[in-house]
């Protein structure tokens, strides 16, 4: 029974709020830490669940971040509404970005999300279409 | 000695602003006196600075006996970098660490030198290694302890190469036991200290080896007596720290001695623990070094010292703006032969590991402990004797607490 969901916690994001930015992966990783779980682990899912909150963020129209805890993985889903992504091959390349001027004079927008996230996780799955993108990441424990 | 703050259970009046200061939730308050869970304190001195009525002493008077009583042959004094930035605009400073033999010390050797030689270590290893980025500073132990127990992913940022205390520790060691033929047991070394972390990283350091440094003295203890010296109208002869080396005192110090051109100085512990959030989240990953001091401005912010971080700032950098470097380096000759036997690295002690995680029980207990803190008045008012609302569910589901010593829902019932 190790495929069993344990936990959800959930976390609604908002398109173009950059104040709030970030505060959805950091709530994921204080519950992380105070699950005790291994803080290399935590490291990676910081750097996923914080890179996938800051796309919601940035291109779309807002949505949600869920953390699923197993007992062997945990997966990191976003679900946003909005465009989607128009070439997802181009998206996980180094350095390609769609952001806008105004997003990069924030500091975001560098092209190294997606990348990031795959680097990271062990399992990557990317549904998007012209209504919204759903973004599902598996890390195994 | 292994805990270097003392508490006086009688001036203590349960104020709790320790309690919400401290940073890594050390301290209750159990029948209205705070009480530091010695397990989890970084001995970062917040407490002592916060303390309003001085409850706190950071002090230990063993020391004391050793370097007055102890019948050790060899009495050697490493004094902090800080120091030089205690004494008012132009003090001698040349006369500091001849004053600091007239208290009764065999030899001084300046934490600065061997700062000379440790910012040459870590510009090699930062340009030879690539692959870990940012390096993170092991030069303040709570900054490292705050990371230990926070942060522990970030352990293998830290740059393994042992601090200038350390070295200074071991030189000197060696240099009395070749000159005056002694054995390592006749010798004492005394590390005059700005902060009480450095006792920590004299009696339980995070790397594998036996300290060079003995005993730790709170700068302010010896302050006074040292600074009768140091004005006395006397000819001592002159003798200089590193001024480069000197400059460790300050937030960016060392990374400025090491000349290094990419990094970030981050100092006060609400500051270093947003940076070591960042690189966490896989951010600041195109800095080479970040310099994390516990303390607002670096080590001249330290609870030992007796002068206000700033000042003590400007008047470091007033000494090295107006004097010429005349430290003669006692050592900086032999650096190459030291970096390549590999003198200056370490491994980090070899931690026990908890038993593997059961991720039920781990969910269920969070789940319990939320129940608890949704029925808390979410104040965090601190009146229960813990600092949060969270920290007091926790407390309440191990037992170490009652759920009824929350005074808003004692009122309430």
């Amino acid at each position: 029974m190790t495929d069993r969901l344990l936990k959800r916690y959930s976390y609604n994001v908002t398109a173009n709020d950059f104040m709030s930015a970030g505060k959805g992966s950091s709530a994921i990783k204080s519950n992380l830490k105070s699950l005790g779980i291994d803080s290399n682990i935590i490291r990676k899912i910081a750097i996923i669940s914080y890179e996938t909150e800051i796309n919601i963020v940035i291109h779309s129209f807002g949505g949600k971040l869920h953390c699923d805890i197993y007992e062997n993985k945990i997966v990191i889903i976003s679900e946003d509404t909005g465009p989607g992504i128009t070439d997802v091959d181009m998206a996980m390349k180094e350095g390609f970005s769609t952001a806008t001027d105004s997003v990069r004079e924030l500091g975001f927008g560098a092209g190294m999300g997606l990348p990031n996230i795959k680097k990271y996780s062990d399992q990557l799955e990317i549904n998007t279409s012209s209504t919204g993108t759903t973004i599902i990441v598996t890390i195994y424990l | 000695m292994n805990f270097s703050i003392m508490f006086d259970e009688n001036k203590c009046r349960g104020c709790t602003n320790c309690m919400k200061r401290c940073p890594t939730q050390a301290i209750r308050l159990i029948d209205g006196k705070a009480f530091i869970n010695t397990a989890k304190c970084i001995h970062c001195g917040e407490c002592i600075k916060i303390c309003p009525y001085n409850a706190y002493t950071p002090e230990s008077i063993e020391w004391y006996n050793e370097m007055h009583d102890s019948p050790k042959k060899y009495k050697i004094a490493i004094p902090t970098t800080s120091l030089y930035g205690q004494f008012p605009r132009g003090t001698d400073i040349c006369k500091v660490q001849n004053s600091i033999l007239k208290l009764g010390f065999d030899f001084v050797y300046d934490a600065s030198w061997a700062a000379d030689l440790v910012a040459k270590a870590i510009k090699l290893k930062i340009d030879k290694e690539k692959t870990v980025r940012p390096y993170i500073a092991t030069y303040c132990p709570a900054a490292v302890r705050l990371i230990k127990y926070r942060y522990p992913s970030l352990m293998d940022n830290l740059i393994l190469i042992r601090e200038p205390m350390e070295i200074a520790g071991i030189l000197s060691r060696e240099r009395a036991r070749q000159k005056f033929n002694l054995k390592d047991e006749d010798i004492q070394v005394f590390y005059i200290s700005p902060c009480p972390a450095k006792l920590l990283a004299v009696t339980n350091p995070i790397g594998d080896y036996k300290p060079s440094v003995d005993w730790v003295i709170p700068l302010n203890k010896i302050y006074g007596e040292l600074y009768r010296e140091v004005i006395r109208e006397d000819n001592l002869t002159c003798s200089y720290p590193s001024l480069s080396g000197m400059k460790w005192a300050v937030a960016g110090g060392q990374s400025e001695h090491a000349e290094l051109k990419n990094y970030l100085a981050v100092h006060g512990m609400e500051n270093i623990i947003q940076i070591l959030e960042e690189i966490e989240n896989g951010k600041l990953s195109d800095i080479d070094y970040v310099e994390a001091s516990a303390c607002v401005n670096g080590c001249v912010g330290g609870t030992f010292n007796v002068v206000n971080p700033f000042i003590a700032t400007s008047n470091i950098n007033y000494i090295s703006n107006s004097l010429e470097d005349e430290c003669i380096n006692p050592d900086i000759d032999r650096f190459d032969e030291m970096y390549e036997s590999g003198f200056f690295n370490y491994k980090l002690k070899e931690e026990e590991r908890t038993g593997k995680l059961n991720l039920k029980e781990a969910v269920e207990r969070h789940e319990r402990i939320k129940e608890i803190c949704d029925m808390l008045p979410g104040l965090d008012c601190g009146s229960c004797g813990a600092p949060t609302c969270l920290a007091h569910a926790e407390d309440v589901y191990n037992n170490e607490s009652e759920f009824y010593d929350c005074v808003v829902l004692r009122v309430k019932k």
